[in-house]
């Protein structure tokens, strides 16, 4: 037998990112902007994208892609907000892959759209990991968790270009420095943005809708 | 668990290159897992032991890996080296506009392959 030794040094999830990159292409060339949202479990995700999804309603041709580990209940209720949305059923796998959301993707592909929306599975570790073609990664926080997850989950929060603190409204009852939150953020990202929320009383969601009106426009004028 | 996500790519890349090369068997290959590469050593043993029961193209193989920091180059001031205490930061002048330049990724460093005779220095690629 004969032994050779192949020198690769090959990025493992190359075909994941080499789809992903695809799909961001796709999506550019539509003039859409593609945001990825991750959080953990409950900390909020789809209450800010119900809110969300009221105040773009007339201002931008908008649809979900709802990440799940089983039942499509999130999609309902974006569905019940009169928006288009298509759930991605990831039966036990713990985070979206670029796949997946072709997959979902194709099956709206046929109407144009300015902004989609990914809602990840909730999980602060896994999904970091995974490029899904997005032009926009931002990640959740919610007050009850806790100001310590960035230095948790340091790939979440390196990655994610913008940071949505969200339960604002609770903030009395929690020993959560919204100020130690981004500083920690800060340390992984310096430059992420941050956006204090809740979609309880409506704080903040406007300023963080309108941004990402903003952010379409700087991409597409 | 994402981990068997990974190890199913890394298969993906082994078999294309046992393939390119006519291997029958891979019998090692080592990986370079980023600090920040979200991806548990631990874990990452346990998908592969699931993988290799079932795919008799790694069936005997070894698996190694090496941790690399989060290392960063610094345009201001030219530091080189890994991050300290936890802070994408220049650690020498304190910018914050340093370029993560590894540790972020996983990567497939080299594969050990097992040639019969009548493949020797067969190159499909």
């Amino acid at each position: 037998m004969g032994k050779i030794t192949v020198d690769v040094k090959r990025e493992v999830l190359r075909a994941n990112d080499m789809l992903a990159e695809a799909l961001r292409r796709e999506w550019a060339s539509r003039s859409m902007l593609v945001v990825n949202l991750l959080s953990s479990p409950g900390s909020g995700k789809t209450a800010l994208l119900e809110r969300t999804l009221e105040i773009l309603k007339g201002r931008m041709r908008v649809a979900v892609l709802e990440g799940d580990i089983e039942t499509d209940r999130d999609a309902e209720r974006i569905r019940a907000k009169g928006v288009e949305a298509v759930q991605i059923t990831t039966g036990g796998t713990c985070h979206l892959e670029a796949n997946m959301v072709a997959k979902a993707w194709e099956r709206i592909s046929d109407r144009d759209w300015d902004i989609l929306f990914i809602e990840n599975v909730g999980n602060l570790i896994c999904p970091a990991g995974f490029d899904l073609g997005e032009h926009l990664r931002v990640v959740l926080l919610s007050v009850p968790e806790g100001d310590d997850k960035p230095a948790k989950y340091p790939k979440a929060f390196r990655t994610a270009r913008w940071m949505v603190l969200t339960k604002m409204d609770l903030l009395p009852f929690f020993d959560f420095s919204p100020e130690r939150a981004v500083s920690e953020a800060k340390r992984l990202r310096p430059d992420i943005r941050v956006f204090r929320t809740s979609a309880k009383t409506g704080e903040g969601v406007e300023e963080w809708a309108n941004a990402l009106v903003e952010e379409y426009r700087k991409m597409y004028g | 668990m994402h981990e068997l996500s990974i190890l199913q790519a890394i298969y993906l890349s082994l078999r294309e290159i046992a393939r390119r090369y006519g291997a029958r068997r891979v019998l090692r290959f080592r990986l370079e897992v980023g600090e920040l590469a979200n991806v548990v050593p631990e874990l990452l043993e346990e998908a592969f032991a699931v993988l290799k029961a079932a795919e008799p193209l790694i069936a005997d193989a070894v698996m190694e890996y090496s941790i690399v920091p989060l290392t960063l180059r610094c345009p201001e001031c030219g530091y080189y080296g890994p991050w300290r205490e936890r802070t994408v930061r220049c650690p020498e002048c304190g910018s914050a506009t340093v370029d993560v330049v590894d540790g972020e990724d996983l990567y497939l460093r080299d594969v050990e392959l097992d040639i019969p005779e009548e493949n020797y220095g067969q190159d499909n690629g």
